[in-house]
Order: C-alpha cells, then sequence, then structure tokens
C-alpha cells in the first residue's frame, strides 16, 4: 500500500526536488519569498481540496483556518516567546479543532447554502480580530539564536521548510485518496444521497474531512505568518486569501492533488511578478490575474487544467474499448418466460406497520402495513404519484415518517439513518440514477462494499464479486459517466450488493430499459433471488413485474388497495381501475 | 601596404585610447547617484499623500544636488526610487521585500505616510538593514528595539500630550469655559490609536476631559450617520476626530452639517487639511476645523511653498511634503559625514550624532534617542481659515492666530 502510493508520487518527488534545486540558484531575496509562497499556497490549495475537492461541498471560508493559524502563531511569539516551530503544529491542532467547530452546525446545509454560510465565517473572525486590537501584528525579531524561532536570513530556507511541510501534505492526501476515507469523500461530492444509501456515514466523514482540511490550512498559515513577517487581520482572514485557495484549486484541477500544486506554480509566479513588475502602473494587476484565470478556466477548462489534460489523454484509449463494450454482456438470461415458482416460506425479515407520512395536507403514504418473507420477490406497484418511492424514503430513512414502524428481523428501526440502514442489511437503489460518474465502476461499487470490508482488499474483492454477479466484471474499469441506462441499473445494482444486504429495494430498476434489456435486468435480479437476497421492487409498469415477483402489493393514493401473487391481482379490478380508470374495468372483463 | 596597415592600425589604437580616456573623465565627473528609496502610497485610498511625499521628495533631491550632491563623495547626486506601498498593509510589506530585493543600493529609505503601513515596512527593512527615516506617528514604530528605524515626527502620544493642553487653553481664552466633555471617533490605524490610547491613559483626566463616546471604524467609511448622530445626543463640548483617509474626513464634516451639530471640530492628521477636501465641501463648512499634525509648512518657508504651487499645482503645503523634503537635507547631513555607500554606517551615524537645530521639522534638533525618535520633537497645530488650513501653533512658525470655533 505505501510503496504504491509512494510509487504513485514519485513524479511529485522528483518534481519537488527539482524545484528545489532550482531555488538553490535564487539569489533575489524577493524572488526567494514568491518561491515559498508559491508553496504555501499550494499548501493551502490542499488542504481546501480536502474538504471541497474531494466532497464537493465549495468553502469560501478557509481562510478562517489560515488566519487562525497565523494569529495564533504570532500572538503566541509576541505574548509568550513560544516558537513558531512549536506553534506550526499547535496551529495545525487549532486548525482542526475549528474544522470541528465550524462544520458541525455547517454541515447540515448543503450546496450554496454550505457555501455561503463558510463565506460569514472568515468575515466574522476578521471583525473580531480588529475589534481585539490587531489591525496588524508582526513576528518580534528575534537576535539570539534566530533559528530556534525560525528566522534565517537566508529565504531559501523557508522554501525548504515549506517544501518539507507540502512534502507531508501530499503524502497525506494521497493515502486519503486512496483509501477509503477518500472514496468516501468522493462519493460524497457524487452524491451524498447515495452515498449515504450506499451505507457512509456523511456526516462523520465530512467531519474528518473538514478537520484534517482545517489542520493543513492552520499549518499553512502559520508558516506564511513567518515567512510574510506582517500579518493583519484583512491578510489572513480576508475574501482574497478564501479565493486564493479557491482559485489554485479550481484553477489547477479540484479533487486531485495535482490541482491546487498546478494552480500555485502557474498563478502565483504570474501574479506576483506582475505586481512586481507593474504594480506601481497598474495597481490591484494580481486580482487581474486572478479573475482573467477563473474566465479562461471556466470557458475552456470548467474542471480544471488536471482534469482537461487527463481526459485529453485518455479520450483515444477510451475510444479503444467502446466496440468491446457490447461484446461484453457476460449473462445471458436463462430463461426469460414467467415460470412460477413456489412461494417462499420463511421467517418475516422486513416488516411495516401502519406507515403512514404526510406533506401539509398531502398524505403520501397512509397505513401502510406489509410483511415480506425471507428470499421473496415483492413487487411494490401503482400509478405515478401512488407514493412508492416516499414508501422507500420511509423504510431506509431518507425521509421521516409521521407514524407507524419498520421492523428489521424483528427490531423496529424507523427514524435511522440511510447508512445506519444500510449497515443493518437494507440496500437501496435509486429511481433517478445516482452513479458517481466520476469513479470507474468497480470504485462505484467498491464504495458500498466498505460497509462491510475491514480492509482494503477485502473491499476491492466483495466489490469484484459484486460485478461478477450482475455480469459488470468485464468492464469494471470504464468511468461511470458514459455508461448506457442498462449497465448503470446494473452498476447501482451491484454497489447495492456490495453491502451484503439481506433486503435489496429496488427502485424502478426496470424504467426507461428497452424489452429486452429489462429482461436481462429481470434475469440478474431473479438470479439475486435465488442466491438468498430478498427482494422488494418498485416498478409501475406491469409486464416485466409479472415475470418477476412473487408477490403484488399494489398502492394508490398512498394506500394499499390489494395485495398478493401476481395472477390473482392483475385481475383485480381495483388495480385496473387505479391503472386505467374505471371504463377499462369493464373492458378486462371480457 | 604594409605601412599603410600598420598606420591604420596606429591610429586606431590612439581613437581607442582617447575614447577610453573620456569615458574614465566621464566616469569621474559623474558618480555613480546614491539610492534613496520612497516607499509610499500612490495607488488605492491613501495615493494622495504618498504624491505629495514624493513632491517633497523631488524638490528635495533637486535641492541636494544643486547644493553640490555629497561632496565627500566625489558629489555623487541623490537619486530618488519610488516604490508603491498600495493600500493596504501586506501590499507594504510586499512593497518593502521587492525594495529591499531589487535595490541592494539603497542606502536609506523614507517612508511611508500610514503607520500601519510604515510599522509593515520597517520589519522588513531592519531585517535588511536598511535605515529608514519616517513622518509617520505611531509610538509602536520606536517601540520596537529597531536600531534602523528614525522617527522625525512627534510620536502619537507625544503629540496628544503636546496638543491637548494647548487645545484646552485655546478655548478657555477665546469663549472664558473650559470644555469639559468629549466625544473620540477614530478609525483603526495604528497612528490613530497610539493618539487615542495615549488620551485614555490619563492624558483626557490631566486636562480635565470627561470621555462621553467612543468609536473605532476601519477606513474608508460608508457612512457617517451614525456616528453623527451619537454625538449629537451625547453633546459633547468637543469632538476629536481622527481619520487617515480624505474621504472619511469629509464625510463626518458634512454628516455634521446635515444634523446641524455645532461641536467644535479637533482632528489630529493631516486627512483633514488635503486640498482634496475642498473638492466637495465649502470652505465655510470647514471655518475653524484645527488639526494637531507633525508638521506642516510654516513661516519661514514661503519660498519652498510657492515653488511647490508653480511646480505641482498643490496650494499648500503639508506635513507630507515638508517632511519629505526635509529627509533628504538630513540624509545629506549624515551621508556628508559618513562618505560612505554603506547603509549601516549610516544608520549608525544617524543613531549617534547631532546635525544641530531642526529647519524642517518642527522643534527639536536633528538627532535621535536610541529608541530612533527624534529628540525634542514637536508638533504644529493648523487651523483652516478662509479656505486654507493654516498653521497656528508654534508662536515662531505660524502664519495666523488660532480662533476657537465657537468664539465668533
Amino acid at each position: 500500500m505505501l510503496k504504491e502510493i509512494i510509487k504513485s508520487l514519485l513524479p511529485f518527488f522528483m518534481l519537488a526536488a527539482l524545484y528545489i534545486v532550482l531555488a538553490m540558484f535564487v539569489t533575489n531575496s524577493y524572488y526567494q519569498l514568491i518561491m515559498t509562497l508559491v508553496i504555501i499556497w499550494a499548501v493551502f490549495g490542499l488542504s481546501w481540496n480536502m474538504l471541497s475537492g474531494y466532497t464537493g461541498l465549495i468553502s469560501f471560508g478557509h481562510a478562517s483556518f489560515f488566519g487562525l493559524g497565523a494569529f495564533a502563531t504570532v500572538l503566541a511569539q509576541v505574548n509568550w516567546g513560544i516558537s513558531p516551530w512549536i506553534m506550526l503544529f499547535v496551529s495545525g491542532l487549532i486548525g482542526a479543532a475549528s474544522g470541528l467547530l465550524i462544520g458541525m452546525p455547517t454541515f447540515r446545509l448543503r450546496g450554496h447554502y454550505f457555501a455561503l454560510s463558510m463565506l460569514a465565517y472568515p468575515i466574522a473572525l476578521l471583525y473580531i480580530f480588529q475589534w481585539l486590537g490587531y489591525p496588524e501584528l508582526s513576528i518580534p525579531r528575534v537576535l539570539d539564536n534566530p533559528a530556534a524561532y525560525m528566522q534565517f536570513s537566508d529565504g531559501r530556507v523557508y522554501t525548504v521548510i515549506a517544501m518539507i511541510l507540502l512534502f507531508v501534505v501530499v503524502v497525506i492526501s494521497r493515502i486519503v485518496e486512496k483509501t477509503r476515507f477518500g472514496m468516501a469523500l468522493v462519493a460524497i461530492k457524487q452524491n451524498e444521497s447515495a452515498a449515504e444509501a450506499a451505507g457512509i456515514n456523511t456526516l462523520a466523514w465530512k467531519l474528518k474531512a473538514i478537520a484534517l482540511s482545517g489542520a493543513i490550512a492552520g499549518m499553512a498559515g502559520s508558516l506564511y505568518s513567518v515567512v510574510i513577517l506582517v500579518i493583519t487581520p484583512g491578510s489572513v482572514f480576508g475574501m482574497l486569501t478564501s479565493a486564493q485557495a479557491l482559485t489554485v484549486s479550481m484553477f489547477g484541477g479540484a479533487g486531485t492533488l495535482w490541482g491546487p500544486i498546478i494552480g500555485a506554480v502557474f498563478l502565483i509566479p504570474i501574479a506576483e511578478t506582475l505586481h512586481a513588475e507593474l504594480g506601481n502602473i497598474l495597481p490591484g494587476i494580481q486580482g487581474v490575474v486572478y479573475g482573467a484565470a477563473i474566465i479562461l478556466l471556466i470557458t475552456l477548462a470548467p474542471e480544471g487544467i488536471y482534469w482537461k489534460i487527463r481526459d485529453w489523454l485518455k479520450k483515444p484509449s477510451d475510444e479503444k474499448d467502446a466496440p468491446q463494450e457490447n461484446a461484453d454482456i457476460t449473462i445471458v438470461p436463462e430463461s426469460l418466460e414467467y415460470t412460477k415458482r413456489p412461494m417462499p416460506t420463511g421467517d418475516i425479515v422486513l416488516s411495516v406497520k401502519n406507515m403512514s407520512k404526510s406533506f401539509g395536507g398531502l398524505k403520501a403514504v397512509q397505513d401502510v402495513s406489509f410483511d415480506v418473507t425471507r428470499g421473496m420477490i415483492l413487487g411494490i406497484i401503482g400509478p405515478n404519484g401512488a407514493g412508492k418511492t416516499t414508501l422507500f424514503n420511509l423504510l431506509n430513512g431518507f425521509q421521516t415518517p409521521s407514524g407507524g414502524e419498520v421492523l428489521v428481523d424483528g427490531v423496529n428501526m424507523v427514524n435511522q439513518k440511510p447508512h445506519v440502514m444500510c449497515r443493518a442489511g437494507i440496500g437501496r437503489t435509486f429511481q433517478i440514477m445516482r452513479p458517481f460518474k466520476r469513479m470507474t465502476i468497480h470504485n462505484n461499487v467498491k464504495v458500498g462494499a466498505y460497509v462491510t470490508a475491514k480492509t482494503e482488499a477485502e473491499a476491492e474483492e466483495i466489490a469484484a464479486d459484486a460485478l461478477q454477479q450482475v455480469g459488470l466484471s468485464s468492464i469494471s474499469e470504464k468511468l461511470a459517466g458514459g455508461l448506457s441506462t442498462k449497465d448503470l441499473r446494473l452498476m447501482e445494482l451491484a454497489r447495492a450488493l456490495a453491502g451484503k444486504p439481506h433486503i435489496l429495494l429496488l427502485d424502478e430498476t426496470l424504467a426507461g430499459l428497452g424489452s429486452s434489456e429489462s429482461k436481462e435486468v429481470v434475469a440478474v435480479i431473479r438470479k439475486l433471488s435465488e442466491g438468498g437476497v430478498t427482494v422488494v421492487i418498485i416498478e409501475h409498469t406491469m409486464q416485466a413485474m409479472v415475470a418477476l415477483v412473487d408477490r403484488f402489493l399494489v398502492l394508490d393514493h398512498g394506500e394499499v388497495i390489494t395485495e398478493g401473487p401476481p395472477e390473482i391481482v392483475t385481475r383485480d379490478p381495483r388495480v385496473i381501475e387505479a391503472y386505467l380508470g374505471k371504463k377499462w374495468v369493464t373492458d378486462a372483463k371480457n | 601596404m604594409k605601412y599603410l596597415k600598420l598606420k591604420k592600425l596606429l591610429s586606431t589604437s590612439v581613437a581607442a585610447l582617447a575614447v577610453g580616456s573620456m569615458t574614465a573623465t566621464m566616469a569621474f565627473a559623474a558618480p555613480k547617484p546614491i539610492q534613496i528609496g520612497l516607499i509610499a502610497p500612490i495607488s488605492g485610498i491613501y495615493a494622495r499623500p504618498g504624491t505629495v511625499m514624493k513632491m517633497g521628495a523631488e524638490l528635495g533631491i533637486i535641492d541636494v544636488n544643486a547644493a553640490g550632491g555629497i561632496s565627500c563623495l566625489d558629489g555623487a547626486p541623490f537619486e530618488l526610487v519610488m516604490i508603491d506601498s498600495g493600500d493596504s498593509v501586506e501590499k507594504a510589506a510586499n512593497a518593502a521585500q521587492r525594495m529591499v530585493a531589487d535595490y541592494p543600493d539603497l542606502i536609506a529609505a523614507t517612508g511611508s505616510y500610514l503607520s500601519s503601513f510604515t510599522l509593515a515596512v520597517t520589519e522588513i527593512t531592519e531585517r535588511a538593514g536598511l535605515p529608514v527615516l519616517t513622518l509617520s506617528y505611531s509610538d509602536l514604530l520606536t517601540s520596537r528595539e529597531f536600531k534602523n528605524v528614525f522617527q522625525t515626527s512627534a510620536t502619537s502620544g507625544a503629540q496628544a500630550e503636546i496638543a491637548l493642553p494647548i487645545i484646552m487653553d485655546l478655548a478657555e481664552a477665546q469663549t472664558g469655559i473650559r470644555p469639559k466633555t468629549v466625544a473620540i471617533i477614530t478609525d483603526n490605524t495604528a497612528a490613530s490609536l497610539s493618539s487615542v490610547k495615549r488620551m485614555k491613559d490619563g492624558l483626557l483626566a490631566d486636562v480635565g476631559l470627561e470621555l462621553v463616546f467612543e468609536e473605532v471604524f476601519t477606513p474608508p467609511l460608508a457612512d457617517a450617520t451614525s456616528l453623527v448622530q451619537s454625538v449629537r445626543q451625547r453633546r459633547p463640548d468637543l469632538l476629536f476626530y481622527l481619520p487617515t483617509v480624505i474621504s472619511d474626513s469629509k464625510l463626518i464634516l458634512e454628516k455634521m452639517k446635515e444634523f446641524n451639530v455645532k461641536v467644535p471640530v479637533v482632528s489630529f492628521g493631516i486627512a483633514i487639511a488635503e486640498p482634496e477636501v475642498l473638492n466637495t465641501m465649502d470652505a465655510e463648512l470647514l471655518d475653524g476645523v484645527m488639526s494637531a499634525v507633525a508638521n506642516w509648512g510654516s513661516k519661514g518657508q514661503e519660498d519652498l511653498i510657492a515653488r511647490l504651487k508653480e511646480t505641482y499645482g498643490e496650494p499648500w503645503m503639508t506635513q507630507n511634503a515638508i517632511s519629505t523634503y526635509g529627509d533628504m537635507w538630513l540624509l545629506k547631513a549624515a551621508l556628508e559625514k559618513t562618505c560612505s555607500r554603506d547603509p549601516i554606517v549610516l544608520g549608525e551615524t544617524l543613531r549617534t550624532t547631532n546635525f544641530g537645530p531642526s529647519k524642517y521639522y518642527p522643534g527639536g534638533t536633528l538627532s535621535f534617542d536610541k529608541t530612533g525618535r527624534r529628540e525634542g520633537a514637536s508638533l504644529t497645530i493648523i487651523q483652516w481659515q478662509n479656505g486654507v488650513p493654516v498653521t497656528v501653533f508654534p508662536d515662531n512658525l505660524a502664519v495666523a492666530k488660532p480662533i476657537w470655533p465657537g468664539a465668533k
């Protein structure tokens, strides 16, 4: 594992060594400073990437951690004579703690709401530090043994210190990327609901991510204050500081450790050099550079340079793969005809009692009760708007019921979070597919495997096994982004399977499929059922379902209208009425 | 043929020799200029005072060079290196980094108007061993045990100490009543905060003033309504106002007029006496407003003030012009003593030598104590009278008599 990580970082080590060698030839103290700042901003960018790049929760407020680190370092030396060598690590702890403090309330919000709330923290801190009477602070100069206070007359020493910090942060980032930590974060980014359903405790992972991210930012801020000597609330908590982290990361490419490094190496020297050379003629030229960079980026490479180049390099090989795709179907449906099998008569694994949910005056689900015995395939059908998906959301914790119970193996699990339900053995897929598009099929499924897997190797194995079961093994290294609807459905199925569920909730798995595709998927589901998995499947079309299920539960207007084996239910006038209207009931009889 | 070639060779060598010796003489005639840095804001909200500093520096350099440059360095002339410190502390620090990196030949620098900027700049110049003269006020500048910072102005605290009793006496002499209460509105720049700190640390009590209202704001101010409303409610006898941005200084006076608040305003610093103030304000509105400043064009400098007006169109000479002008003469005096292009030697000399009475800074001598404060530094009090801010204190520099705003 470690070997692999080191191997994957070889290009970084070589470039870093080259950079240090280059830095040794720089004699102009200002350019020495820039060479150090490039690295510090890269570290800060990586900190941003740790949270926002991997989870997709855009933070406009990373200056909070950076500024706290910077102020802690300077204040500790001014007031207590504590060396920045110590404060570098203390700032990491402060950053982590503030990350948790900020994360706990803020992670309740998503999307733009999260981004905007994050903006508030550095602004508040800026005013707090001004109010505390720190319009500006500088690192006191130490004349006796300056090295003990991280003070060196040669600016190149700072470049080396910064590079060591970057080195550590890069290795940490790569470890995160390669383990379930990173997988969980990327899954959250791609689709938080799916991640929850796949058994990921999203809040816990997000808190870990913001703590780690805060720690890195705090250390970056600490080192920044040492090399820049003078800090103000505006310079470390200001909007531009947060923007700096965001700009270098987005420019280089968010979600990869290369992004912030590429961004910092490109943008910081350009901006600083322009500022140095033209600053007195064109004040604010730095801002113009960042602005132009963002505009170029959004038009040419919205995901950043790294991804653009990667896509560009990968394209030819993808095209080569394409013709193979059709040849890859390994599951040949054994029998597409309806073969009635004996009704399973095991114990009851899932029991729903008096489940209700209202949205204001609308009763989406009313008093629904049913039992599911081990190994059966229960089909829940009903016209659009009957309350089928709501019922599923209530079953696995995405929504809170207004009343009722969900007994899983006899234990009441009502009101539990989705990832808890997942761990209890309830897997689910979504009506609207929720793939992690930037990940390979294999990794999509692997995310689901972390629920039970203890080690990476075990997760790999489970994922491979799940892919085997649905017949996607041969295309497992393709990115999920380019898959057909059928393959996506199968992939979602595999992801749910990777959690080793006893009960699978499938939400309109057959929707949008042609009849032959639909038959293939039905065959897979039936095979799973034969392997011992209990299946509850929602569908509003009946044809394919008749060939699949052991029993139907029919919903209309949120209520159970009937329940029973397919041959009886399909002839039930109430069912026909619910689907087709009263007129057809009489026609159907004839 | 051979002869011809030889002749040609000879003549070429002679020509080359001649050119060589000419260059040598020219080099002898024009010694390498001595670079003086001016690091001050010439962009952003503080651009105006920085630009005026540049005018002062340019005039000073013209005059020093006209007087023969530094005679013991072969008459080497001064050369100004202008560095924009921008409009924020971080830009100023960055500019200082560039200054010490890109101009290794600088012998000294002067700057940077705002104390906050000077604090940042000197953190860097001190480490580089570059002597810096400054007209900034903050006491903090010379409380850091730095060796190469030389504060030509009286510090904020010292200015408040000198100015407050004078102001109190003036009020009492012209109105018959000694003010009892004061409101303070200040921005959060280092110089302003230093003044206010000294006032609150006993100075107000010493002169018998009670602080009834205090507000600190971050420049630039967007709206002064609430500030002026508060002043109106508290009805102080005096308002001390400490802005550093010109627009802030105008805003409060305009609002006071709008709300018809007639409290005598005493300012600290030059922002309220810049010519720009008149662009949007009636001279009448300003009449009587006083300000304590470290230095101002005053009696005996009429020629210089006229030249400033003629060259740059400046209607009057603010501290930024006169102090920076004076800096050039102080540097000349020091260099004439050291006869060296080494900044370290210059710093040592400035620390240890008394160059006699001060001509271009009010009060005291051209010598610095061990913290870097100019010994005996005093201030000037200026007052808007008939559309011009004129020096009214000290008497030997005053061009007009002070008039208490409420006494008319």
